[in-house]
């Protein structure tokens, strides 16, 4: 079946194309226009509209063991507990993975990646994945604070070994890529260690988290992983001490490829009377002179959420700020983790400055390319708060508006006012879709080129740019019609995209001996068999770099 | 084979599925419950219960809220068993359900010793156990007895609580020496495991005792392992978790999950005065021997185990998950989802393929009377 959009504004950066066109999908995947003889089955009239491929979302936290526990921690925002229902960001998000399906793709989204699987939770974060709709779907998985690593570190293994052990992980849990998170801290943790920094170095182990995160960088590239090693740094949320953990992060890339996370989480001076001030501008600088690094920004918005993450020990320590005063933390083997919830509130001078933080680095990183539009949802707040963070970024009016009912404190603390940078819809579409496909090795979308997956989001521009963002005209998955006017018109299921790397077969013997020796638990407990998630074709294989 | 029955006579699979379908169209409160069964099989059955408009539960909720309740109210520390396996130096095991629900884990537990951490290797492992029974542990491995019925342990532990606070400790049922010992164990330790059973407590017995995990985390580092007769009721509170938002004990009888853990569980909804008119009983796991549901309710059986027909308004037999075909089941050693492959061939449909058969036959139902 071939589909017409015709005569929208295809916005489309990977291939150099900002006018008024049209785009053809058949069975699925966008084609070359066909012979003008050629009638389209279906023609979707977007004279008007703005088309752009379908949105990607490189981290937000939808699927897993912690997610569950961030649901059972907060029933009382789900509808049914709520007394003013809608009124709250996270009842908007439903919190379900029937409502993470929906309300991503209302909003044009096509792809999420879920970025911190736990390798003994990849089948539960995968049967959670493959019971979310429409959206296609990857994860990343999670090494550095577990005991082999952490021990072939120390034993001088060879390079070949670690990235033999790092394929079986990524393979067995049908991962896309590979993350460290506070690389050696959860391990120092129940070391009872308090603060961890860069060059410390594991009790036991004697390894510095910069080995751990030297050691998965180096094999994240032997093994030819499209995405770079994905890191959450140390000492997050520590005024000084974040600013310090990611700028000795960033100097250790030292050429090679490394994408940091959330780092507006990082972004904390000492400066002031409150000691709270923004190192925005020096970290925006700090990116823009290193080109081999990329970062997504975990953008606070305002409002109840819960905060989520394989951090153990700043979850632990977080906890004392949890509101409401409850929180979940987790022993598990390697990471471990930590659910708290929290209440970012305008009127505290705290949250307020991370609020404009987070928009001083959107703002002052030059390349759309290099920085990536995240909440880190919904640890700085629920995805469904983006349209209004598009409406932030391209429209300084609506920024001032925001800015006026902060606290006066804020505004001196920040440049944030003086910014007039707007983004255009150019580098929305590189910074949403383009760049996400490149930096994920997932060269079958964010573009509208020939051969693309008929992933499509079509929006009604205007001046209210939240509105635009919030509900997209019409969406197309795989050629399919699944949104229209903002809402579902069509449920269908999407497919966990995954590496396959093939671990050498000695590996697979040695973990078997591991796991039975050290942990009584069977290796093949960490698999994911396609069979195990009662849906027809749960995944779809991405390649490797020669 | 007979595979299906309709009061208690065989039928063909597809008369009972027309029967059952028919019975489910005209209830006004269905319940889906009893619930044993694989991922695919809960899965299948919430679809089911959406479709009726119906109530879900597992028949063994009862067994976990004590823990759900508890968490949810006030937070929670929860570890690994593998995890302490290889850390915990210390173990103290509370009341007396630790020993025969969870036998397993404290065998695990007694048959190795911590070997991570500076804090927690090399000085092997001890154990405690603040109980009414004395805990006898395999290979000879001692653990020192401080005697304490369930109702005083609570107490027990909140002495604990205020002597690591520094706070006076009040007149209990144990004496202050008693107090003093327990403190010294889990103060001492270099990870302190505690081990525990939320429904031999209740809510307010599980807040104390992660209120002491948190207590303790203040200067060392503790957490718990929770035992729990119904690793299945755990798995299937996950799914209800991410399927609907809540751990069970739901209803799509309003056209959206709700969630009520009184109302809508199925203790209650089984019982005379519950809503329920037509009860969906899944029991579909090895070792099924759970009882039918009282017959004045009619019944739709979806069970795994044999002569279980009688009674049932309809009775479908199906392979147990696991066992008769591959399923994915919850695995407390495990703490999470592991994908099980059956151990025989069979042609048994599977509990997920009745529900699933179930919930279409209401479909094409909804569509004839549209
Ligand atoms: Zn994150």
């Amino acid at each position: 079946m071939l589909t017409r959009l015709k005569g929208g504004h295809v916005v489309d950066p990977a291939n150099d194309r900002d006018g008024v066109g049209d785009v053809f999908i058949e069975d699925g995947t966008v084609v070359e226009a066909p012979a003008p003889a050629r009638e389209a089955d279906e023609t979707i009239d977007c004279t008007g509209l703005v088309v752009m491929a379908g949105a990607i979302d490189i981290h937000s936290h939808i699927a897993g063991g912690h997610v569950n526990t961030a649901r059972l921690l907060l029933p009382e925002w789900h509808r049914a507990f709520s007394s003013r229902p809608g009124e709250t960001a996270l009842s908007k998000v439903g919190w379900t993975t029937e409502e993470t399906g929906l309300r991503y793709a209302e909003m044009g989204f096509t792809t999420v990646v879920e970025p911190a699987m736990a390798p003994s939770s990849a089948l539960h974060a995968h049967l959670e994945l493959a019971d979310t709709p429409i959206i296609d779907k990857a994860t990343l998985v999670v090494l550095g604070n577990d005991d082999l690593l952490l021990e072939m570190i120390r034993a001088g293994e060879s390079d070949a070994a670690i990235a033999d052990y790092v394929s079986w992980t990524v393979a067995s849990s049908r991962a896309l890529g590979v993350k460290c998170i506070n690389a050696g801290g959860s391990a120092a943790f129940k070391e009872n260690v308090r603060k961890f920094d860069f060059d410390d170095v594991v009790p036991d182990y004697g390894v510095s988290s910069r080995q751990i995160m030297k050691t998965l960088q180096s094999a994240v590239k032997t093994l030819g992983i499209p995405h770079p090693l994905h890191v959450h740094c140390n000492n997050l949320g520590v005024p000084g001490a974040s600013s310090d953990a990611i700028e000795a992060t960033i100097k250790a890339a030292e050429g090679d490829p490394l994408h940091l996370a959330h780092i507006q989480f990082y972004g904390y001076g000492t400066e002031g009377k409150r000691r709270f001030s923004s190192r925005g501008q020096k970290l925006a600088e700090l990116v823009n002179a290193t080109k081999e690094v990329t970062v997504d920004i975990g953008q606070v918005m305002f409002g109840q959420t819960v905060t989520i993450s394989s951090d153990e020990l700043r979850q632990f320590a977080g906890a004392k700020q949890a509101s409401p005063g409850k929180s979940i933390i987790f022993d598990h083997e390697a990471n471990g983790g930590g659910v708290v919830p929290m209440d970012y509130k305008k009127k505290s001078f705290h949250n307020a400055l991370q609020w404009a933080i987070g928009l001083e680095l959107f703002l002052l990183i030059e390349d759309p390319s290099r920085v990536f539009f995240t909440t880190d949802h919904p640890n700085g707040a629920p995805f469904t708060t983006y349209p209004d963070i598009f409406a932030l970024l391209m429209d300084r009016g609506v920024r001032a508006r925001w800015l006026e009912a902060l606290p006066k404190s804020v505004a001196k603390m920040t440049s944030l006012p003086e910014i007039e940078r707007e983004y255009t819809l150019g580098e929305i579409a590189t910074m949403t879709r383009a760049a996400p496909a490149r930096l994920l090795g997932t060269a079958d979308r964010g573009h509208l080129g020939a051969g693309a997956v008929g992933d499509v989001s079509v929006y009604r521009p205007g001046d209210d740019k939240a509105a635009m963002f919030a509900r997209a005209a019409y969406v197309l998955k795989d050629g399919d019609l699944v949104v229209r006017d903002g809402a579902v018109v069509k449920r269908k299921f999407g497919r966990a995209l995954t590496l396959r790397p093939e671990p050498d077969k000695a590996m697979q013997t040695r973990l078997d001996r591991y796991f039975d020796d050290k942990y009584g638990l069977s290796s093949r407990w960490f698999e994911v068999p396609e069979g195990a998630l009662g849906r027809e074709e749960p995944f779809k294989v991405m390649p490797c770099r020669a | 084979m007979e595979t299906a029955w309709i009061d208690g006579k065989p039928a063909s699979l597809e008369e009972a599925l027309r029967a059952a379908g028919t019975l489910l169209g005209k209830a006004r409160q269905p319940l889906v419950t009893g619930l044993r069964t694989d991922v695919a099989g809960v899965r299948a059955a919430f679809l089911l219960a959406l479709r009726a408009g119906g109530i879900v539960d597992h028949a063994k909720s009862a067994g976990l809220y004590p823990f759900i309740a508890a968490a949810r109210d006030g937070g929670a520390f929860l570890a690994a068993p593998g995890e302490m396996r290889r850390r915990a130096d210390r173990v103290l095991i509370v009341g007396d359900e630790p020993a025969t629900i969870g036998a397993d884990l404290l065998r695990m537990l007694a048959e190795t010793t911590p070997d991570l951490g500076v804090r927690s290797r090399g000085a092997g492992r001890s154990f405690m156990a603040v109980s009414r029974q004395t805990v006898t542990l395999p290979g000879g491995v001692e653990s020192d007895h401080l005697d304490c019925a369930s109702d005083d342990v609570v107490d027990l532990l909140g002495m604990v609580r205020a002597k690591l606070g520094g706070r006076r400790v009040g007149e209990g049922a144990v004496g202050d020496e008693v107090v003093e010992t327990v403190a010294r164990f889990l103060s001492e330790a270099g990870f302190a495991a505690i081990i525990f059973s939320p429904s031999e407590f209740g809510e307010i017995g599980t807040e104390q005792i992660f209120g002491l995990a948190e207590d303790l985390n203040q200067t060392t580092r503790a957490s718990t392992l929770l035992v729990v007769a119904d690793p299945d009721a755990l798995g299937a509170a996950l799914q209800a978790t991410w399927t609907s938002g809540f751990p069970l004990r739901i209803s799509h009888g309003r056209g959206e999950w709700e969630h009520d853990p009184a109302l809508f569980s199925s203790e209650r909804q089984i019982a005379k005065e519950g809503e329920a008119d037509v009860v969906v009983y899944v029991d579909a796991l090895a070792g099924a021997d759970t009882s039918l549901p009282p017959p004045e309710k009619p019944t739709i059986l979806i069970a795994a185990g044999s002569g279980q027909t009688s009674g049932a308004k309809v009775a479908f037999k199906v392979g147990a998950a696991g066992r008769d075909h591959d399923g994915v089941l919850y695995n407390a050693r495990f703490g999470d989802f592991v994908a099980t492959s059956a151990e025989t061939k069979s042609e048994l449909p599977t509990a997920a393929g009745i529900l699933d058969a179930l919930a279409s036959q209401l479909g094409e139902n909804a569509e004839k009377a549209a």
